[in-house]
């Protein structure tokens, strides 16, 4: 059964407030989610996507507006948002970078320590995390963090944060810079997370092919507002807001689009290869018989 | 206040641009005026030269139309080494005070077979109030120079002002590039530090439990974040180098600028205000 789990209403906030230098860079965002959610946060650089991720954990407040987050209210200035930071992973743009310790397993258990794990504990969720990323526990924990690929440091950084075992993961940029193995191998990790480990995904990307891959819903922000929002099959399907929005669509919707003013006829909520080709196919069957 | 929002409170290294007369100031005589009034600062050793000099500083502050409060900001980050600094000058340095001047107070403490001396003397104290007001002064100052000026304009100025040194193989040049370098990435590893603290945050690292002053925890927590800020920075360091190389960079060897700009009369004007500061803050006798 699903839940609410994040309801964000009317978010303003402002970079460097109370300074010459402040920009806003949130003007009236919404967000909902689910606990069973998979969904992607799109919109154009500077659309306010990074800092409307940033306050599901607690680690910017708003300035108006309300972020409730399971239940707990984030405007509430007295509100310890650490223990929330558990419930809510939240993995940044090219994580690789935040990684510190000389091995990979001491790495990925730096969560579960601060949270005064016993060493079984720690070992056991350190074990599931790598394992839930693709890493064997055998054969990474000891290897030297600094000395892997940019594919598997990205999968440590994301089992760093799956150690904290949180309900909801975000993901900003999970893509960016990977060889298309490395994001096909990243992609089906998150996919079985959340159809496995029950864990709502959000992924925050304008990578649309990556949008339509993986996400169920889309929600669209643009100059700080949410401007639309709704499954990914009826969110491309709006192929002229979207490119009015400086967003691109999926190569597939693209194609379709083009077909169909070519004059095919082909769905306007196509979005996998086979999707498009199953249309095209039944089409000309159908036009031949 | 936001937990992780340091940026906003580094104002050193920032640029916000106007067109107030510091903004419009030619950078040679913006950097000349700024070591004369400097000068005056750090030497006025009474504390009426002291403030003074403080409220010219602000004044200056004023001039520049950046808003008082946000320079001010720039203090807070250092008010912890300020508070250690004053009182260890209060409750030591008339130990050590070789002028003689008269004590205002002195308590000898035993502390097993250890024995601590506290003296103020009026030498001592006057140095004390002196030092806080002269760093905060020297802050002001600091700012109020790279708050208005860009670091192109700054490097600028100090290669120029350096050129007639090159007889004596000072490489100009090379030193304002230097400068040029380290000043553009103080904004950047500030952003990255922030960055780094949400991101281990994000998975269960706890910043800012310890108090201000509990250093030797704050030390340990920062492992997280200062050996990805350091390979960050060598990272960048190296790309630097590379983008520099594929240009080929040499130096300032045979270069020419484009155009070599003429010092207009407000820059002469500041130059001879400032100096006359300097000379007045040198030549007053001070009470005290």
């Amino acid at each position: 059964m699903s839940e609410t789990i994040v309801e964000v209403r009317d978010l303003w906030h402002s970079h460097l407030r109370g300074t010459p230098l402040e920009t806003v860079a949130l003007r009236g965002a919404e967000l909902q989610i689910a606990s069973d959610d998979l969904i992607a946060l799109m919109g154009h650089t500077g659309s306010g996507k990074s800092t409307l991720v940033q306050h599901l954990n607690g680690l910017l407040r708003p300035h108006q507006g309300s972020v409730k987050v399971f239940g707990q209210d984030l405007g509430d200035r007295k509100l310890d948002a650490r223990p929330l930071r558990q419930m809510v992973g939240i993995v940044f743009q090219q994580p690789e970078q935040q990684l510190f310790d000389p091995t990979v397993g001491d790495d990925i258990a730096f969560g579960p320590r601060q949270l005064r794990c016993t060493p079984e504990e720690v070992r056991r969720r350190v074990r599931t995390a790598m394992e839930r990323v693709g890493l064997g526990f055998e054969a990474f924990k000891d290897r030297y963090t600094f000395g892997l690929s940019g594919g598997e440091m990205r999968r440590v950084a994301l089992a760093g944060v799956l150690a904290l075992e949180p309900r909801l993961l975000v993901l900003d940029e999970p893509t960016a810079g990977l060889d298309p193995r490395g994001r096909a191998q990243l992609l089906s990790s998150l996919r079985a997370l959340h159809a496995d480990a029950g864990i709502a995904v959000v992924i925050v990307s304008h990578d649309m092919d990556v949008v339509a891959e993986l996400a169920r819903r889309v929600w669209v922000l643009a100059e700080g507002r949410t401007v639309m929002h709704g499954s990914v099959r009826e969110i491309f399907a709006r192929v002229d807001e979207l490119r009015e929005l400086r967003l691109g669509i999926p190569q597939v919707s693209e194609l379709a689009h083009e077909l169909r003013k070519a004059g095919r006829q082909v769905p306007a909520d196509v979005l996998t290869v086979d999707e498009l080709a199953e249309a095209l196919w039944t089409n000309s069957t159908s036009r031949a018989g | 206040m936001d937990e992780f929002d340091f940026a906003r409170g580094v104002t050193v290294g920032q640029y916000v641009p106007g067109s107030s007369i510091l903004h419009r100031l030619d950078p040679r005589a913006k950097l000349g005026g700024f070591v004369i009034v400097l000068a005056a600062v750090i030497t006025t050793s009474s504390y009426l030269g002291n403030a003074v000099a403080l409220a010219s500083v602000i004044g200056i502050v004023i001039l520049s139309g950046i808003p008082l409060g946000y320079v001010l900001s720039g203090v807070r980050p250092i008010i912890p080494i300020l508070v250690i600094f004053t009182i260890f000058n209060f409750l030591f340095l008339g130990n050590y005070d070789p002028t003689g001047s008269p004590v205002i107070w002195r308590q000898q403490l035993a502390v097993g077979p250890y024995e601590f001396a506290f003296t103020v003397t009026e030498n001592s104290m006057k140095q004390t109030v002196q030092g806080v007001v002269r760093i905060i002064s020297l802050i002001l100052l600091t700012s109020v120079l790279t708050l208005t000026t860009t670091i192109t304009s700054l490097a600028k100025g100090i290669e120029l002002l350096l050129a007639p040194f090159r007889r004596i193989k000072v490489p100009g040049h090379e030193i304002a590039m230097v400068f040029a370098i380290a000043y553009r990435f103080v904004p950047t590893v500030a952003d990255e530090l922030e960055r780094l603290m949400k991101a281990q945050a994000s998975r269960g690292a706890d910043f800012g439990r310890p108090g201000r002053f509990q250093f030797a925890k704050r030390a340990r927590q920062l492992v997280p974040i200062t050996v990805p800020l350091f390979v960050g920075a060598f990272r960048r360091a190296e790309r630097l180098i590379m983008a520099m190389e594929s240009r080929c960079y040499v130096g300032g060897a045979g270069r020419t600028p484009i155009s070599l700009p003429r010092l207009a009369l407000r820059d002469w004007a500041s130059l001879a205000a400032a100096l006359a500061f300097t000379l007045a803050i040198w030549n007053v006798p001070w009470p005290a």
